[in-house]
C-alpha cells in the first residue's frame, strides 16, 4: 500500500458509530419489522405497528437521557457529521414526529386496503436520514440524508394508490421533488468547484466540509459563481420548506397524501429543511450574509402573505392546512433571519426551534383529529365534514380547537409563545417591514383557523348538495391514539405558559 | 486534438439532446438520449474521470436507457396525438428559453475562473483504488445510508405495483 492509502486508511478509525446510536437503532427496528412480517403467523401481524412504536419511544428516552453525549460538539465519520446540541434537539423533534406519525397510521391505514408493515418501514428510515441530514456537516451527507427522505416520501405520498389523487400527488412530488434536488446539486457542484480551485485564495480541495467551505466563502467575499451556489442552494432548501415562490407543489401533494404522510411532510421535511437553513445560513454562508439575508427576508414576506392569503379561500381541510403551513415556513425564515448577520438576535435561533415544537405539537393536534374523521376517501375531507363534531365528539372537538387555536397564536396556547418569540427576535434584528406584514398575516390566518372551528361547533350537518352524499362516518377513538390526542393539546396549553427546559436547551448555540 | 475532441463531444452531445426533444418517434428519442450520454462520457473521458464515465455508459446508457426502451414497448404510444398548444402553454417555454439565455449569458459574462494550470491539479477521481477506499473508509456513513435508500426504493416499487388482495384479515 501506498503512503496515501495508509492514510486513507487511518481515517476510518473515526467513523464512531456509537456516536449515531440513535439512527442504528432505527436501522435495526427498521429491518426487524421486515423480518417479523415473514417469521409470524398472520394473526399477530397486527402487534407489528406497536413494536414500531414501542422502539421509537424507546429510542426518544435513551436519546434524552444521554443528551449530553461524549460527542457532543465534535466531528466524527470524518467531518462527516457534526454533532450539536442544536443537532440534539432536532433529533428528539424527529423521534417525536415519527411516534406520532405511527399513531395517526393506525387510525388512517385501518380504513385502507394496503399493506401496513411496510409503510412503518419506511417511515422509520425516513426518520433515521432525517436525524443524519440535521447533523450533517459535509455536502455530501446532506445529499445522500436528504435523497433518502426524498425518495422515501415519494413512495409514501403515492402510497393510497387506489386513489388517484394519492397517485397524481405521488407523481407530483416526484417531478417537482426532482427538480429541487436538480437545483441544489448545480448550486452544491457550483460551490465544490469555485471553492476547489487552487488559483483563488483559501481553495480547499475538501470543499464540500462546512467549515473548509466557510473558510474560503471569508476569502472571497463576492465571488460571482459562489453567490450564484449559495442562492442555488438556498433554493433547493426552500423547496423544502414549501416557501414562496417554491410552494407550487404544497396544496396538491398535501391533499393527495394519505393524511399520517401529509402530516409528516408538514412538519417532518419542513423541520428538516429548518435545521439544515440554520446550519448553512449561519455558519456556513455566514460571510455572504448581504446577499443571504435580503433573499430570505423577501422570501419570508412573499411567504407569509402568500400563504394566509391562498388559504383563505380553501374548503378542503387538507389543502387549508397546507397553505397555512405554508406561512407557518414564512414566520420561522424570519427568525432565521433574526438570527443572522451582525444585528442578529441572541435568542433567534431557540426562538426557531420553540416555534417547531410548537408548531409539531399542534399540528399534530388538528392532523390527529382529520385521521379520525376522514372517511375512505382520504384526499376528500371538507370543512363540511366537520359540521356537528362538538355535539357527535366532544373529546375530538375539543382536540381540534385547542390544536388550531395554538397554530392561530391564540394566548395563552404554545403557538402564541411561538409567534411571539420569533417577533420580539425580529423585532430587534430590525426587520420592522417585514413584521408589519406577518401582523397582517396573522389576522387573516385566525379568520380561516376560526372558519374551521365555527364548522365544528356552530354548524349542523345537513345532507346538503344535489347528490345527498352522506358524510363520512367517524373512526372511534382507541386508547393509543386518545392518550396521544390528549397529551398534545395539554402540552399546546402548559407550553403557552411554561418554556423552561426548551429555551435553557435552545438557548445554546 | 484535445480542443477537437472537446468541441466534437460537446456538439454531438448537444445535438442529440436537441434529438430526442424533437423525435416524434419514442424509440428514436431514446436513442437520441442514448447517443447524448455517450458524448458527455466522451467528455469525462477527456477530464480523466475514467470511471465516472464508464459508469455513465454501463449504468445509464446501458441499464437506464434499456429499461426506457422496454417500457416505450410496452406502452402503445401511436395513438397519442401531440395536443396542440394553448396561448398561455405557448408562452411558457418562450419565458423559460429568455431566462436560460440569460442565465447563461451572465455566467459566461461574470462567472470567468482564475483557472490555474490544469495539468497540475491531481485528478483524483481517475485513481480506482484510491476511489474505493474512499469510499469504504470516509464516505463508509453514506454508502451505507445508500443501502437503506435503495431498500425502501424496492419495496416501493413492490408496494405500489402489487395487486393487494386478501388484506382484510390482518386488522
Amino acid at each position: 500500500m501506498t503512503p496515501e492509502l495508509v492514510k486513507v486508511a487511518a481515517a476510518a478509525a473515526d467513523n464512531q458509530w456509537g456516536a449515531i446510536f440513535p439512527e442504528l437503532m432505527l436501522a435495526c427496528l427498521a429491518l426487524a419489522l421486515l423480518v417479523l412480517e415473514i417469521a409470524l403467523p398472520k394473526k399477530l401481524h397486527v402487534y407489528i405497528p406497536d413494536f414500531a412504536l414501542a422502539g421509537l419511544v424507546g429510542t426518544l428516552a435513551g436519546l434524552i437521557v444521554n443528551f449530553n453525549s461524549a460527542t457532543l460538539g465534535h466531528e466524527t465519520f470524518n467531518a462527516l457529521l457534526r454533532h450539536s446540541p442544536g443537532g440534539q434537539v432536532m433529533r428528539a423533534f424527529f423521534l417525536l414526529v415519527a411516534i406520532l406519525v405511527c399513531v395517526l397510521a393506525r387510525v388512517s391505514l385501518a380504513k385502507q386496503k394496503m399493506p401496513r408493515i411496510e409503510f412503518y418501514h419506511i417511515v422509520l428510515v425516513i426518520t433515521g436520514a432525517l436525524m443524519l441530514l440535521a447533523q450533517s456537516n459535509h455536502f455530501v451527507m446532506l445529499f445522500v440524508a436528504l435523497e433518502t427522505v426524498t425518495i422515501g416520501f415519494y413512495i409514501l405520498v403515492g402510497y393510497f394508490r387506489q386513489q388517484s389523487a394519492s397517485l397524481e400527488a405521488g407523481l407530483k412530488y416526484l417531478i417537482m421533488g426532482a427538480l429541487s434536488s436538480g437545483m441544489l446539486l448545480f448550486g452544491i457542484s457550483l460551490l465544490y468547484g469555485v471553492a476547489g480551485n487552487s488559483a483563488l485564495a483559501g481553495h480547499s480541495a475538501n470543499a464540500l466540509h462546512y467549515a473548509s467551505l466557510a473558510q474560503f466563502l471569508v476569502a472571497n467575499p463576492h465571488n460571482f459563481l459562489a453567490s450564484a451556489g449559495i442562492v442555488l442552494v438556498l433554493a433547493g432548501v426552500a423547496f423544502k420548506i414549501g416557501a414562496f415562490p417554491f410552494q407550487i407543489w404544497v396544496p396538491d401533494v398535501y391533499q393527495g397524501a394519505p393524511t399520517p404522510v401529509t402530516a409528516f411532510l408538514a412538519v417532518g421535511s419542513k423541520a428538516a429543511g429548518f435545521a439544515v437553513l440554520l446550519v448553512l445560513a449561519r455558519d456556513v454562508f455566514a460571510s455572504y450574509d448581504w446577499l443571504v439575508i435580503p433573499v430570505l427576508t423577501a422570501m419570508a414576506a412573499a411567504t407569509i402573505l402568500f400563504g394566509n392569503i391562498a388559504a383563505l379561500t380553501q374548503h378542503n381541510v387538507k389543502r387549508l392546512i397546507g397553505l397555512s403551513g405554508v406561512s407557518h415556513a414564512g414566520f420561522l425564515l424570519l427568525g432565521v433571519v433574526a438570527s443572522m448577520g451582525p444585528a442578529a438576535h441572541v435568542n433567534a435561533t431557540g426562538a426557531v426551534y420553540f416555534y417547531l415544537f410548537a408548531y409539531l405539537i399542534a399540528s399534530f393536534a388538528v392532523f390527529g383529529v382529520m385521521a379520525h374523521v376522514a372517511g375512505a376517501d382520504d384526499s376528500d375531507q371538507t370543512l363540511d365534514h366537520y359540521a356537528g363534531l362538538a355535539k357527535d365528539n366532544p373529546f375530538l372537538a375539543t382536540i381540534l380547537a385547542v390544536g388550531l387555536g395554538s397554530l392561530a397564536g391564540i394566548p395563552p396556547l404554545a403557538g402564541f409563545m411561538g409567534k411571539f418569540f420569533i417577533f420580539i427576535a425580529a423585532f430587534d434584528a430590525g426587520a420592522r417591514w417585514v413584521l408589519a406584514l406577518a401582523a397582517v398575516g396573522v389576522v387573516i390566518s385566525i379568520y380561516y383557523y376560526f372558519g374551521w372551528i365555527k364548522a365544528a361547533f356552530f354548524k349542523v350537518w345537513t345532507p346538503s348538495g344535489e347528490d345527498n352524499v352522506p358524510r363520512p362516518a367517524r373512526t372511534p377513538v382507541d386508547m393509543v391514539s386518545g392518550v396521544a390526542l390528549c397529551l398534545l393539546a395539554m402540552a399546546s396549553i402548559f407550553l403557552g405558559f411554561y418554556q423552561g427546559p426548551l429555551g435553557q436547551w435552545m438557548s445554546v448555540k | 486534438m484535445a480542443p477537437f475532441l472537446f468541441t466534437f463531444f460537446s456538439l454531438f452531445t448537444i445535438a442529440t439532446a436537441v434529438g430526442v426533444v424533437v423525435n416524434k418517434n419514442a424509440v428514436n428519442a431514446a436513442m437520441c438520449l442514448l447517443l447524448s450520454l455517450v458524448g458527455v462520457a466522451g467528455l469525462f473521458v477527456q477530464l480523466d474521470a475514467y470511471l465516472l464515465a464508464f459508469i455513465l455508459l454501463l449504468v445509464y446508457a446501458g441499464a437506464v436507457v434499456a429499461l426506457f426502451l422496454f417500457i416505450i414497448m410496452l406502452l402503445d404510444t401511436h395513438d397519442s396525438k401531440a395536443q396542440g398548444l394553448n396561448k398561455l402553454s405557448g408562452v411558457a417555454p418562450l419565458a423559460a428559453l429568455g431566462l436560460l439565455l440569460a442565465g447563461v449569458s451572465t455566467f459566461v459574462a461574470k462567472g470567468k475562473l482564475a483557472t490555474s494550470d490544469l495539468l497540475t491539479v491531481p485528478a483524483a477521481g481517475a485513481n480506482l483504488k484510491l476511489y474505493a477506499y474512499q469510499l469504504f473508509t470516509t464516505y463508509l456513513l453514506p454508502v451505507q445510508v445508500i443501502g437503506f435508500l435503495l431498500l425502501i426504493a424496492m419495496l416501493g416499487v413492490i408496494v405500489l405495483s402489487k395487486k393487494h388482495e386478501g388484506l382484510d384479515d390482518t386488522k
